[in-house]
């Protein structure tokens, strides 16, 4: 059975910074898999490839069996990736259930059986509450269960998390990761980017470990702990121990 | 056929206006590029500064030059003043915002001028008004050329002040990176309350010089304003040498189209390139992309 | 609010019982003002599309059903809805040309006023619509033309096109398309990354807004019976239909109608009211919206509609 998600030797440039290098991976269906890496490691340009905001110098994005590389971002979203963003990216003037309901407007055609599918997605997140709220009045962990809100009311085959669990407070993470297992466990695949690693660690199947654009190791999240490539990456060349 | 005389005169009066208009389009383009506000009401306050040079001539009889004392401080200050009152509140805003407040001051400024003054053509005669002096082939209007040598000194000017002075490269680094400045100790309303406020002026020096050669009405201002629009699109917005070529290029084109074609098609040529640039090379024709 | 909107409209259509010809023309251009607000914020208000060259549109509807009325006879009760059509066809082509290159703000609104003044400049070089003499529409005085003698008939229709424009936009705030004018006004990697084609919505939205403009300058050709670069082209139509939605509060179905009300139909019932120096009543009154206008988009930046409905 093929996978769900298959980047294959993906690279991208930006003027003077080859920001991803030769990347490969895949993900399976009804899998986690987290990307963890330091900061400018190329964690939110891989995602914007997969998800269509660039397309790849090189190197291919399949998605359900299809060759979606270089699609636009909706078309993307259309066949069953969704993404949140890094800044939650909450649509200002609307309310918590208008921009939940966009996202359901993805696979429903009527306005009444998209806003029903809205606020179940909200009762989901635990925004029920909040449903009449404006984008620009949410705080913190508010803005992120709305993005994860958005994103998974569009019916999706894989969800795109980019680092839902920064800024939170321990309890607010112990939240979000109990809200990630119950997402994954209706049946939907996560790509998870994560700083925090307590959240990435406990959630993913699988880690990907991205240096400098370039996968440098992969593995179960125990295998990876030891990893002196992984812990160069993170600490530098002084801390692996030898 | 047309004579080589007649276009080198045509190119001689388009390198004048297209000094003045150089000179209009840096004001607008500095303000811009600081800020980030496109002010629509720039075309006006050239206007403005007509009306208050014409004002000046017919009731104290002093010369368009010599009321420079007066003009440029003055418009300074109205620059400062609007800035202080209107301009301050909205740079945070959305870009609709900043259109719609300044096309709301166009519009004070119209209807101002038009309240006091009326909405009939006027215009001065100084002693050098319809003096030329003949350079070979080609005549040289006094006023024109005048015009013209006070915007390039104006525009060398203000170019040595940005290079050299302290608020000047401050002044820089603000539209190169407005937080990068702030962080490193530029004081950066102070700035953009400057910045506006030499737009300003700018505007009103080529207003002053042109009037002795120009007719002036509360409406003139639309005119400038579109070709500020486009000379700063073609520099690259925020660009002061790009609007300096692009001012020159659009006098040129002006003075070379009006020899063969009407000038209001000349006019749709020109948005038609102002277009293709915005599409194709939104930078400019003189700047450089972005990464 | 709805027995408030019921009153207003019982109001309108009463109006012409008690108004004579010189305040009904009032009404007449403040609800033209008032339909051509709401048909710019269509793309403007809802979809954030801030087009500073919607007068290309407001000509070609003039323009069209005045030609076809020249031309081929065809009453301009048809002819509009070729003009929109027209209108709505070139907004397509121009939208599908500019957003390729993902132009948007200030850049976006720069190319449309250069595509309205490309617009007039060619106008007043064409001599089949007569070019910069425009044209004087003698009409044969009747209904079926679409010309009146009276205000009554303008007024009744100046009216219904206002209630249609608005019921269309409630329509359209409540349909998906709408939502996705929304959404792409607030944020379009968002709403790309929701499943929004952002480039068919903003080209939806230009072009449905384009083709409603056009009605408006069929309108102004009818009522006016002249057409020329000099009045249908300029920025002035553009000024009205910005001025009204963006006072009144834009991306709602009653703040462009609002915001034209106010500006337009004030300052016509000026210039018709007896004053000594009507001319500068007329201009101090200009300069009092210009600067009511400031005032509002510093502290009210919704829009006057917006007092209505305080939220928290």
């Amino acid at each position: 059975m093929s996978a769900l998600l298959a980047v294959r030797g993906v690279s991208k440039r930006f003027g003077g910074l080859q920001a991803l290098s030769n990347v490969t991976f895949a993900v399976d269906h009804r899998e986690i898999v987290g990307i963890i890496g330091p900061n400018g490691a190329g964690k939110t340009t891989l995602f914007n490839v997969i998800t269509g905001v660039y397309a790849p110098d090189v190197g291919t994005v399949e998605l359900r069996g299809m060759d979606v590389t270089g699609w636009a971002p909706h078309r993307i979203c259309r066949l069953g990736a969704a993404r949140t963003f890094q800044i939650g990216k909450p649509f200002a003037a609307l309310s918590v259930l208008q921009t939940v309901r966009i996202g359901a407007l993805n696979r429903i055609e009527s306005m009444a059986g998209a806003t029903a599918r809205a606020l179940e997605v909200l009762e989901l997140v635990g925004l029920a509450g909040k449903r009449d709220d404006l984008g620009r009045h949410l705080t913190v962990i508010e803005r992120k269960r709305l993005e994860l809100a958005r994103a998974l009311a569009t019916g999706p085959a894989l969800l795109l998390l980019d680092e839902v669990a920064a800024g939170l407070r321990p309890n607010e993470i112990q939240e979000m990761i109990a809200l990630v297992r119950r997402i994954a466990a209706g049946g939907v695949s996560v790509l998870i980017i994560e700083h925090v690693l307590e959240a990435v660690m406990r959630l993913s199947a699988r880690i990907v470990v991205l240096n400098y654009g370039e996968v440098i190791a992969e593995g179960s999240p125990p295998s990876l702990v030891n990893d002196p490539r992984v812990i160069e990456a993170y600490l530098g060349e002084a801390y692996t121990l030898a | 056929m047309i004579g080589l005389d007649v276009v080198v005169q045509a190119l001689l009066s388009g390198l004048f206006m297209g000094s003045v208009y150089a000179l209009i389009a840096i004001g607008f383009t500095l303000v811009f590029g600081v800020t980030d506000i496109v002010n629509f009401a720039h075309g006006h306050l050239v206007m403005a500064a007509m009306f208050v040079t014409y004002f000046l001539f017919k009731t104290a009889h002093l010369d368009p030059y010599l009321s420079l004392v007066v003009v440029l401080p003055l418009f300074f200050g109205v620059g400062a003043l609007l800035y202080v009152l209107v301009i301050q509140r909205i740079v945070e805003a959305p870009h609709s915002a900043h259109m719609m407040v300044t096309l709301g001051l166009l519009l004070v400024f119209e209807n101002l001028a038009n309240l006091f003054f009326g909405g009939d053509l006027r215009g001065i005669t100084t002693k050098y008004t319809t003096s030329s002096f003949v350079m070979g082939p080609v005549a040289v209007p006094l006023a024109r050329l005048g015009a013209a040598a006070v915007s390039l000194l104006a525009v060398a000017v203000l170019g040595v002040f940005l290079a050299r002075t302290t608020l000047g490269k401050a002044i820089r680094a603000s539209a190169n990176n407005r937080e990068g400045a702030a962080l490193v100790g530029v004081n950066v309303p102070r700035v953009y309350l400057v910045s506006f406020s030499l737009g300003t002026m700018a505007a009103a020096l080529a207003g002053a010089v042109i009037v002795p050669f120009s007719l002036v009405s509360p409406f003139v201002g639309h005119e400038f304003i579109l070709k500020a629009f486009v000379i700063a699109v073609l520099g690259g917005l925020g660009s002061v040498p790009g609007a300096l070529a692009g001012g020159l290029l659009i006098g040129f084109v002006e003075a070379l189209s009006s020899l063969y074609i009407s000038a209001s098609l000349g006019n749709a040529i020109v948005f038609a390139i102002l277009i293709a640039v915005l599409l194709y090379r939104p930078w400019g024709i003189f700047g450089q992309a972005k990464v | 609010m709805k027995a408030f909107g019921v009153a207003a409209l019982v109001a309108a259509v009463a109006l012409p019982l008690v108004a004579g010809q010189h305040l009904l023309t009032a009404f007449i251009v403040a609800l033209h003002a008032a339909y051509m607000a709401l048909a710019w914020n269509v793309a403007a208000g809802y979809a954030g599309q801030f087009s500073l060259g919607h007068s290309l549109f407001y000509g070609i509807g003039a323009y069209a059903s005045t030609m076809l009325y020249l031309k081929l006879g065809l009453t301009p009760w048809v002819g509009m809805f070729a003009g929109a059509a027209l209108a709505g066809v070139v907004g397509v082509l121009l939208a599908l040309g500019v957003y390729r290159y993902n132009v948007r703000g200030i850049f976006f609104a720069l190319v449309t006023l250069g595509a309205a003044e490309v617009a007039k400049g060619l106008a007043d070089n064409w001599d089949w619509i007569k070019g910069p003499v425009g044209i004087l529409l003698t009409m044969k005085a009747a209904p079926g033309e679409f010309f009146f003698l009276r205000r009554e008939p303008y007024y009744y229709v100046a009216l219904f096109m206002v209630v249609a424009l608005i019921a269309i936009s409630l329509v359209l705030e409540r349909s998906r398309l709408g939502q996705h004018f929304l959404a792409v006004r607030e944020d379009e990697a968002a709403a790309e990354a929701s499943g929004v084609d952002s480039y068919r919505a903003k080209t939806a939205a230009i072009g449905l807004s384009a083709a409603l403009t056009a009605f408006a300058g069929s309108f102004y050709a009818q009522f006016y019976l002249y057409v020329s670069p000099e009045t249908v082209l300029t920025f002035e139509p553009q000024l009205t239909m910005m001025l009204g939605t963006m006072v009144g509060g834009a991306g709602t179905a009653l703040g462009p109608v609002l915001g034209s009300v106010l500006f337009s139909g004030l300052g016509e019932a000026l210039r018709n009211l007896p004053f000594e120096n009507t001319r500068q009543v007329v201009i101090g009154s200009k300069l009092v919206y210009a600067i009511l206008l400031i005032v509002i988009l510093i502290y009210l930046p919704g829009g006057l509609i917006t007092l209505g409905r305080r939220r928290a």
